[in-house]
């Protein structure tokens, strides 16, 4: 059995479905590992592990994308399916805190959004691949732009998650705990970049939405199955949300919560085609 | 090298009545330095003198001690008997003393742990020593490591993070939600001294417009002036807190002013923007269910008080991992300074050395210009060279050992030899290699004619 024992080839050998993970994605994945542990330990009290844990963040980024870069190379494109897709996504989670980061001290943030990322990773690459039916170039961009966009979300929604749990801290008047000693990114400006990357994934997501309503009406595929609603909710939630801003002045705990509420069922779309698939 | 002295008083040995007799004027500082090493045995002198602290960091002259005069002369300077004050003052020498200054530059031995004052008033006194021109090279290097040491405690551990004091807890809390309070808008209410230095503080860190209101609207006018804000009525109070993103309350009330009422009304006028209300009055001017709206986070003085606690109690958390950094700064600065003793001696051995091998060196070059060599005679001629350097640089060390009276000084010399050049005798070599028996400085004997 050679390493790409699990390669699937399709037509004639031009494009496969799936390869073995990399050397570049267990070093990711210790990286990954090794970042979360030095982020607790910086949330205890040891400070100086804090450019360790940052170092850590950068060398698994850069493994991550290494990994995708030689897939890419393997013919696997990182949004060619949604098990690709959620590796690509836990690449712009990680890139989107390593950009904040360089700003504000995100280390209780850090901790919550690398092991995340970690499971992303890990559940892209270690699941079934399962079966492969040709995709047309319609199929392809509408999952490249919908993996972009639930990336952006993803980020907007780890921003509104750190912002609620500190919110809640600084509003119960919680001084001993985590989220009040780790004195964070201001709650301002979490919810103002929440804000900004809604604003951008927010069209990228419409229009793939708008592309897959057309795929499906070519596959001729029932559209009354779980995911279509569920994307729609998606759509909905952030389509709500940048109206109150505007309108009413929405920001804050109540924005917070519409965005994850919005990235929760992106998150279960994205699950329903992970486990049809595994089960196909 | 000349040891390091500290002598002085602190808030752990005297309260502030006592140190404040003992305190000196910024402008006498540089007077007092220069007459304490014009009439004391001391080499080089610091004083810093603080709220908190009045210490003299020194060098004494060559083997006295200094620590006494410098006890009477601080005593007498001040117009006080030294026995008035012996039991306050304190004094550390040598390897204390460097630990003392590392910790307070550390802030480790400051009234409020981790404070920044003290590291920029040393430096500070540092400064008035140098142009006084009473520090010298030992006293400049025990700073420099110090201020490298704090630098290294405020980077590698938490003993300066949180706000120590009420006013800079209301600043920390403002930029939780805020993060930089440049540009905000602050709003005093009331015209309490709790508020102004509040306030004070917040427009050090940027806050650009501040409004004060108070029911007496000359009062309002005087806090305006002193903190160069603007004096508003107070008829408006709910327009300036639509307006308002941080709110520093502090009247005489005696019910409360801030209420849920008016806070309907103004969060809807802001829209929910965030604004942070800071209550340090008793009774409190806010009434606590105003928290319960979105982007109302409320503080009173309890609150205040309890992050004040809790960040100090973090601080001394810190001070443990802190005071090991400050240990192995020390003994690592020990060292640096012993090692800083045997230099000249390194540098003599270094030059005899070199001169030994040079002459012979040339010597040997000489010999060999007169005639030429085959390459066996030059390997020959090498040889000899090496083994005459290796004998020359031998014959003092060893003869002054075999001239050594007393056993135990010779064994005692042999075990440094030992050591120095990593050797391990036996009896078998003493035994076996007769050149032991004598070393002589010119053997063998060199051969002109090669």
């Amino acid at each position: 059995m050679n390493s790409l024992s699990d390669v699937v080839l399709i037509a004639g050998g031009q494009r496969v479905l799936s390869v073995a993970p990399s050397p570049a994605f267990w070093i990711a994945v210790v990286a990954y590992t090794a970042a979360s542990a030095a982020l607790l330990f910086v949330l205890g009290g040891h400070e100086r592990a804090r450019r360790w844990a940052l170092g850590l963040v950068v060398l698994a980024f850069v493994a991550h994308g290494a990994d995708i870069g030689l897939r890419g190379v393997a013919h696997v494109h990182p949004a060619q399916s949604v098990r690709e897709a959620l590796g690509f996504m836990a690449f712009i989670i990680t890139g989107g805190y390593l950009v904040a980061s360089a700003r504000y001290r995100l280390t209780l943030g850090g901790a919550v959004v690398l092991p995340v990322a970690l499971v992303l990773l890990v559940v892209a690459r270690l699941s079934p691949a399962g079966e492969q039916t040709d995709m047309i170039a319609l199929g392809r961009i509408h999952i490249s732009l919908a993996t972009v966009g639930v990336g952006i979300f993803a980020l907007a929604a780890a921003l509104s998650a750190i912002y609620l749990v500190e919110e809640r801290a600084l509003k119960k008047k919680r001084f001993d705990t985590l989220a009040f000693k780790d004195k964070g990114a201001p709650l301002d400006a979490l919810d103002r970049w929440s804000n900004r990357l809604i604003w951008v994934g927010f069209p990228i997501f419409t229009v793939a939405l708008v592309l897959g309503a057309i795929w499906v009406s070519k596959l001729g595929e029932d559209l009354t199955r779980i995911e279509y609603p569920l994307a729609a909710v998606t759509w909905f939630a952030y389509a709500t949300l940048i109206i109150a801003r505007a309108a009413y002045g929405w920001r804050g705990r109540r924005a917070a919560r519409l965005t994850l509420i919005g990235f929760a069922a992106a998150l279960a779309v994205l699950a329903i085609y992970l486990v049809r698939r595994m089960v196909a | 090298m000349s040891e390091l002295f500290v002598v002085g008083i602190s808030w752990r040995t005297a309260p502030v009545a006592v140190r404040e007799k003992l305190a000196f004027r910024e402008e006498e500082l540089a007077s007092v330095l220069q007459e304490m090493r014009a009439t004391l045995p001391v080499a080089e002198a610091l004083l810093v003198s603080t709220c908190n602290r009045v210490e003299v960091y020194g060098v004494a002259k060559a083997g006295i001690d200094a620590t006494g005069p410098v006890r009477k002369f601080l005593a007498e300077s001040r117009g006080l008997q030294p026995t008035a004050v012996a039991d306050v003052l304190y004094d550390h020498t040598g390897s204390q003393a460097i630990r003392h200054v590392f910790s307070v530059a550390s802030a480790l031995d400051s009234l409020v742990l981790g404070e920044a004052q003290i590291l920029g008033q040393l430096k500070e006194a540092y400064g008035v020593a140098g142009a006084a021109g009473t520090s010298g090279p030992t006293l400049s290097r025990a700073l420099e490591r110090a201020f490298g040491v704090a630098k290294r405690v405020r980077t590698e551990t938490a003993i300066a993070r949180g706000a120590a004091n009420v006013s800079t807890v209301s600043v920390d809390l403002a930029a939780r939600v805020f993060g930089s309070l440049a540009g905000k808008s602050v709003l005093v209410v009331g015209a309490g001294k709790m508020s102004t230095l509040a306030a004070r503080h917040l427009r050090t860190q940027g806050a650009t417009h501040i409004v004060v209101t108070n029911r007496s609207p000359e009062k309002a006018e005087r806090l305006a002036e002193e903190i160069d804000g603007i004096a508003k009525p107070w008829a408006d109070l709910e327009k300036h807190l639509a307006e308002a993103d941080v709110v520093i309350s502090s009247t005489g009330a005696r019910e409360p002013i801030l209420t849920k009422d008016v806070f309907k009304r103004v969060t809807k006028a802001r829209r929910w923007r965030p604004i942070v209300v800071i209550d340090i009055a008793v009774p409190r001017d806010a009434d606590p269910k105003v928290a319960d709206f979105d982007g109302v986070y409320l503080f009173d003085i309890d609150d205040l008080e309890k992050v004040v606690a809790a960040n100090l109690a973090e601080r001394a958390k810190a001070a443990e991992h802190a005071s090991k950094i400050v240990e192995h700064e020390a003994t690592q600065f020990e060292q640096w300074m012993r090692s800083q003793g045997v230099v000249p001696t390194i540098r003599a051995l270094r030059d005899k050395f070199a001169a030994i091998a040079d002459a012979e060196v040339q010597k040997t070059l000489d010999a060999m210009a007169r005639k030429e060599h085959t390459p066996a005679q030059q390997r020959e001629a090498i040889q000899r060279l090496v083994q005459l350097v290796v004998n020359k640089l031998l014959h003092q060390p060893t003869a002054a050992l075999r001239e050594i009276g007393s056993v135990d000084e010779a064994t005692l010399r042999a075990e440094v030899l030992c050591e120095l050049f990593g050797l391990e005798p036996t009896e078998t070599a003493r035994a076996s290699d007769p050149t032991l028996e004598s070393v002589p400085e010119s053997s063998p004997e060199r051969q002109p004619e090669t």
